[in-house]
């Protein structure tokens, strides 16, 4: 495991530079902030060892020809939950799986290239997940706002 | 969305980016076998077509409002939208999608005490005319996330090179 690291009000101030200008180079961003090159480059790669921060290219979800968007709420029978959501993680058109509170036990969203994938998602793959005792499914109409700069990170392999 | 234009090159691109965009474009160029200048006019493009962003991605653990929670909500159809676009603007809406099923708003938020979400749901949306009904769950875990892919709705900011 990589231990957190405490962050200053420079980091930040490199991270909020990054989410706007993610490809700016180390002399840009230390000429907007009053630092050297040398001090920014080695504040990001800290942050990026310590998994707090990655700089990464987003992509639309059309970009990958993904066209429809579902969210899709499980309730669970007969199954721990959360081994219920390990496997249906494992299908990659699930693209988000949380374990919830509420009515439901599993909270996903699913994208596909279009509708006509609905019924090898459900009856070839959704279906092979035992303790499902009912999905229900939202069809996504439009987006309105879609903002996640926070997020788990992972390691780097 | 209808004629986005992508191929094999972009894709690949796309993928590289998605690891690390501090990258050079030099680097992703020789990487790929083509030259900077490919590397650099294909990037500008994607950009430009609103199909990749670039940005920094912190983690959950250092975030301030680090839970993540669902409000589902039912409106009125035909206010939907002016509904939806309300409820985007409120603090720690994360993201804000128009559905078919059972609700037709899902909201996502991230919030760091219990007592926000009851406030963002029970007080400030459902006090929203039209809004008739809210259901709130928490995130306890989440098992998957990919946030790499998004809806990018900020269209044609062209970064710097990257060289």
């Amino acid at each position: 495991m990589t231990q957190p690291i405490q962050l200053d009000a420079v980091d930040h101030k490199i991270i909020e530079h990054l989410r706007r200008h993610g490809r700016a180079s180390n002399q840009q961003i230390a000429e907007g902030l009053g630092l050297t090159a040398t001090t920014v480059s080695s504040r990001i790669k800290r942050m990026e060892e310590a998994n707090m921060l990655r700089v990464v290219a987003v992509s639309d979800f059309s970009a990958h020809g993904f066209n429809f968007l579902m969210r899709v709420m499980v309730e669970v029978d007969g199954r721990p939950a959360s081994q219920v959501a390990h496997d249906l993680a494992q299908i990659p058109e699930v693209f988000a799986t949380h374990l919830v509170t509420g009515r439901y036990d599993i909270d996903m969203l699913v994208a596909l290239h279009g509708l006509e994938d609905l019924s090898s998602l459900l009856l070839e793959k959704f279906s092979k997940v035992r303790g499902i005792r009912s999905l229900v499914p939202s069809i996504v109409v439009d987006i309105v706002k879609y903002q996640f700069d926070v997020a788990p990170i992972e390691a780097r392999s | 969305m209808a004629d986005v234009q992508i191929d094999e090159l972009d894709l690949q691109l796309i993928e590289l980016l998605s690891r690390d965009a501090r990258v050079s474009n030099r680097k992703v160029a020789s990487e790929l076998g083509v030259t900077e200048g490919t590397v650099r006019g294909r990037i500008k493009r994607l950009q430009q077509d609103g199909l990749i962003a670039f940005t920094a991605i912190t983690s959950f653990g250092m975030a301030k409002n680090s839970r993540l929670a669902f409000i589902s909500i039912q409106a009125d159809v035909d206010r939907v939208r002016e509904i939806a676009h309300e409820i985007s603007g409120l603090p720690m809406i994360n993201a804000v999608m128009i559905t078919m099923g059972q609700f037709n708003i899902l909201a996502v938020c991230l919030i760091s005490e219990l007592d926000q979400l009851v406030e963002t749901a029970s007080d400030r949306i459902l006090g929203i005319p039209g809004v008739h009904h809210v259901e709130t769950s928490i995130a306890v875990k989440t098992i998957k996330y990919n946030a790499r892919m998004a809806k990018i709705t900020s269209r044609g900011v062209v970064e710097d090179d990257g060289d």
